[in-house]
């Protein structure tokens, strides 16, 4: 097997490994059949979570995403992450820290009490970012990965918020990703793998569950799931696919407590683009552990394979 | 607060810039909101795109531009004591609309920084923090999934602070940095005894 092109830490995060196992299995393969090497790093934490803990205080957000940026520095490795959560947290506050003296230095403060320094020395990606860009991999090369084109599904994308808001503080080498009105790089992401991408009514709208708001006041947070539940079963998909594991919960496991509390049921699946591009690769649904899934993707998995 | 300039009375109560200050307003607030945002929310000229754009204000009465108003005028209590406060799902839209290019979502946790110095904070949030304490993830491993990832052919624990937890003291001595572990075990048992 040829030496792959590229090397990148892998930061986990929590609810990919504990949660959905598959994301995790089908970045680490797919990725690698696309000349990306995934390596463990080993020891990371929780990302903090940015909205429980940015909401607290974020001295402590700041110290706690720059222990687990550390990590990589001394692998000498840049990131790479499946969560737009951890994006938040691991991207942001290296990007704050690399900009500001004030913070690095604060940090640092505390960074030593673990005999830790953060240098600034790597950078942070998103994978999906690495699909996308051609520098790294690219819409082309994953065509041509291909080998169980998900032909005749029609898939709804959600973006989810933190990997590209607020914009403004964002530095994608791929300008398309800027735009946060109306994107539709991902779009290209789903055609690529042979399945149909839909549009639909306020597709940017955020899934409900940031800020901490899934655990102060779950019904708020499953009604604005809802909301985008109605607008996207309207255009009649067969799944929805997201980059973002929190996301994910939200819409899974957050229908099956909307049936529970407002008596109404959907039954779509939700799966991770790094599931998809596992099944196009020809994984099979028991390597991704879809059964894992709150709401079951047999009518799915029907369609594809 | 009263301020004079040393007019007589009746006049420096018709120059009270009662759009800027209220008796109620605490220019600190304004201040540390500030500091710990990083954004500029005196900038805000109340045009309502942050609410217009808000996923929360159609179903709740959480107002951001109510908050930035707060964030102008230094209405430190009447910020922190609301309950909407905790209904920012900080999907950043307002922020990204901004035509002051303010980032509203940055003021809002600014705002929930400085109540959780006033021991203003709900539970689910401090759990959070005591999960990561324990096991350094927030959403922790369990049997079920263990099961799961090893029948896909991968470690029972992820190679995080589950499978090295040796990590987990240097995770326990920056939040003891900053004594959250202690500040949360106490609020969450005033809370539930």
């Amino acid at each position: 097997m040829s030496e792959s092109k590229f090397k990148f830490a892998f930061y986990l995060g929590c609810i990919a490994p504990n949660r959905y196992p598959g994301v995790e299995s089908a970045s680490i393969k797919a990725m690698k059949k696309l000349g990306v090497e995934l390596v463990p790093l080993k020891g990371a934490s929780c990302c903090p979570a940015p909205g429980a803990f940015g909401s607290i205080d974020l001295n402590v957000f700041y110290a706690m995403a720059a222990r687990n940026l550390v990590l990589a520095e001394q692998m000498k490795m840049d990131i790479a992450l499946v969560c737009n959560g951890c994006y938040k947290s691991i991207w942001e506050v290296n990007h704050k820290l690399k900009h500001n003296k004030d913070l690095r230095d604060n940090v640092n403060e505390v960074l030593k009490e673990v005999d830790m320094e953060y240098k600034g020395t790597i950078n942070v990606y998103h994978t999906a970012e690495l699909l996308y860009n051609d520098k790294f991999i690219g819409v082309d090369k994953v065509r041509d990965s291909v080998t169980n084109p998900l032909t005749g599904a029609r898939i709804a994308v959600h973006y989810g918020c933190h990997l590209t808001k607020p914009h403004k503080d964002r530095e994608f080498e791929k300008e398309v990703m800027l735009n946060t009105e109306h994107p539709v790089w991902m779009e290209e992401l789903v055609a690529a793998l042979g399945a149909t991408p839909v549009e639909y009514r306020n597709k940017m709208q955020c899934c409900g569950a940031g800020g901490g708001v899934r655990g102060y006041d779950i019904v708020h947070a499953l009604d604005i799931a809802n909301e985008k539940l109605i607008n996207i079963t309207e255009q009649k998909v067969d799944a929805l696919t997201d980059i973002c594991p929190f996301c994910q919960l939200q819409f899974d496991r957050g229908q099956i407590e909307i049936q529970e509390k407002f008596g109404v049921s959907y039954n779509l699946p939700v799966l991770h683009y790094a599931e998809l591009l596992g099944l196009a690769q020809g994984m099979s649904p028991q390597d991704l552990g879809l059964d894992l899934h709150g709401i079951s993707c047999e009518s799915f998995l029907q369609k594809v394979l | 607060m009263v301020r004079t300039k040393g007019y007589p009375a009746a006049l420096d109560q018709k120059l009270q810039d009662t759009r800027l200050h209220n008796d109620d307003s605490n220019p600190e607030f304004t201040k540390n909101v500030k500091a710990i945002s990083r954004t500029t929310a005196h900038m805000c000229y109340q045009c309502g795109t942050c609410t217009g754009s808000c996923p929360s204000a159609p179903r709740s009465t959480y107002r951001i531009r109510k908050f930035m108003r707060r964030a102008v005028l230094g209405l430190e209590n009447e910020a922190l004591t609301d309950p909407d406060l905790w209904l920012c799902t900080t999907c950043y839209s307002c922020s990204d609309r901004c035509p002051r290019d303010i980032i509203p979502t940055d003021v809002i946790m600014a705002m929930r920084n400085l109540a959780f110095k006033r021991d203003i904070i709900p539970v689910n949030f401090l759990k959070t923090v005591q999960s990561i304490y324990k096991t350094g993830h927030g959403v922790p491993n369990n049997d079920v999934n263990r099961a799961a990832r090893e029948k896909i052919g991968l470690s029972r624990d992820p190679p995080t602070t589950h499978m090295y937890p040796e990590y987990i003291p240097g995770i326990q001595k920056i939040l003891d940095h900053y004594n959250l572990k202690a500040n949360s075990d106490r609020i969450v048992k005033e809370r539930e005894g």
